[in-house]
């Protein structure tokens, strides 16, 4: 991931108004969690798994301050159970922003299971998203995301893949 | 020791706090216990996510003591939320931790804590949390929590409390949908914030 594709996503969270970001770290992504961690207009928590993440979001949304749980798209798997509960269940949102592993391109075979999963699991829960491949589109998508979440109350997902995580 | 008695005692403290609590029949024991904290009280529906959402409404909140009134069973699904909250130091959040060591809503089989050998509080305390406690009597619970609710750390106590329920009590009959409203009204009145506000266009 190249320094403009973290200094995009770090724009388009400021410009949602995000201000605390979940995280459990993975490599597609490896210098954004650091220059989260550095920016001093965001508060990070790293976490144990990807659904405490997205619970403490859920949280964080409660308090009217906006969250965004950072992670590989394999953490949606280990935040199924929130995710269902919070968003179908009460009406509380969580905006993802997960790097796409395991798309044409992959070539670790420990990745494909997160490939073949991620949409599938994102539709089974109803979740819209974009999956952006041009560093210019992720501030955008990252606005809309927010927007709609606040408009819906329900979850919303930007998957990073192709050449702007490789 | 019973739960109901440990929410009365503890419902007597609260005045400007906020209140996650769990499922299970400990949901109808809160809303009878505590009625004048309804509107401060998210009522939810998940194992493993009550602590993990009250830090986050702490983290979001900090000048605000959030209560967190979790369970046996809803603790063990996520041990990761005390090394969370232990690393964060968070200095607004009392977690209350009922342990009947039962699933006590499908009838009470036992849960990891039932053998006797599982001790949140020395879990909890491995995980970073200093100031993590078992009460088992009414008064060391009610002790704890003046202490938690005064703490500048978080603070942990366990309270082992019998299988029983309260009887006779008044069911609430609100869904997750309508707790969410009513307590995120409730935060933006009491803060001067919005949480949900307009539409661009009606």
């Amino acid at each position: 991931m190249q320094q403009s594709a973290v200094d995009a996503v770090l724009r388009g969270l400021k410009k949602a108004g995000v201000t605390v970001a979940c995280y459990l770290p993975d490599s597609l992504f490896k210098p954004l969690y650091p220059a989260l961690d550095a920016d001093p207009d965001i508060r990070t928590i790293r976490v144990t798994n990807e659904g405490e993440g997205a619970a403490i979001c859920g949280g964080v949304f409660l308090s009217g301050k906006r969250a965004v749980l950072v992670m590989e798209n394999s953490g949606l798997r280990a935040s199924v159970e929130p995710l269902a509960r919070m968003g179908l269940g009460a009406g509380i949102p969580v905006v993802m922003l997960m790097s796409y592993r395991g798309e044409l391109g992959e070539n670790n075979w420990w990745a494909i299971p997160h490939g073949i999963t991620m949409e599938p699991v994102l539709n089974a829960l109803r979740i819209p998203y974009r999956v952006v491949r041009e560093e210019e589109e992720i501030e955008r998508a990252i606005t809309d995301a927010y927007d709609w979440s606040y408009a819906s109350y329900y979850h919303s997902a930007i998957a990073l893949g192709g050449s702007v995580v490789r | 020791m019973k739960r109901y008695d440990c929410m009365k005692a503890l419902a007597a403290r609260l005045d400007n706090e906020l209140v996650i609590l769990s499922l299970g029949a400990s949901v109808d024991e809160w809303y009878n216990a505590a009625p004048h904290m309804r509107a401060a009280s998210l009522f939810q529906q998940q194992l493993g996510c009550v602590t993990p959402e009250a830090f986050g409404l702490a983290v979001g909140l900090p000048h605000r003591r959030i209560v967190s009134l979790d369970t046996d069973g809803g603790m063990m699904f996520n041990l990761g939320i005390l090394a969370t909250v232990g690393n964060e130091q968070p200095k607004n959040l009392f977690i209350v931790v009922w342990d009947n060591e039962m699933y006590q809503s499908i009838g009470g089989p036992p849960t990891h804590t039932a053998s006797g050998r599982v001790d949140i509080a020395a879990i909890a305390r491995g995980a970073g949390i200093d100031a993590a406690h078992t009460a088992r009597t009414i008064d060391e619970f009610d002790a704890h929590c003046a202490a938690g609710l005064a703490a500048d750390t978080p603070y942990l106590v366990v309270a082992k409390v019998s299988g029983t329920v309260q009887p006779d009590i008044k069911r609430k009959h609100s869904d997750g949908r309508e707790d969410k409203y009513i307590f995120v009204r409730h935060v933006e009145a009491s803060e001067g914030i919005t949480i949900m506000g307009p539409s661009e266009h009606n």
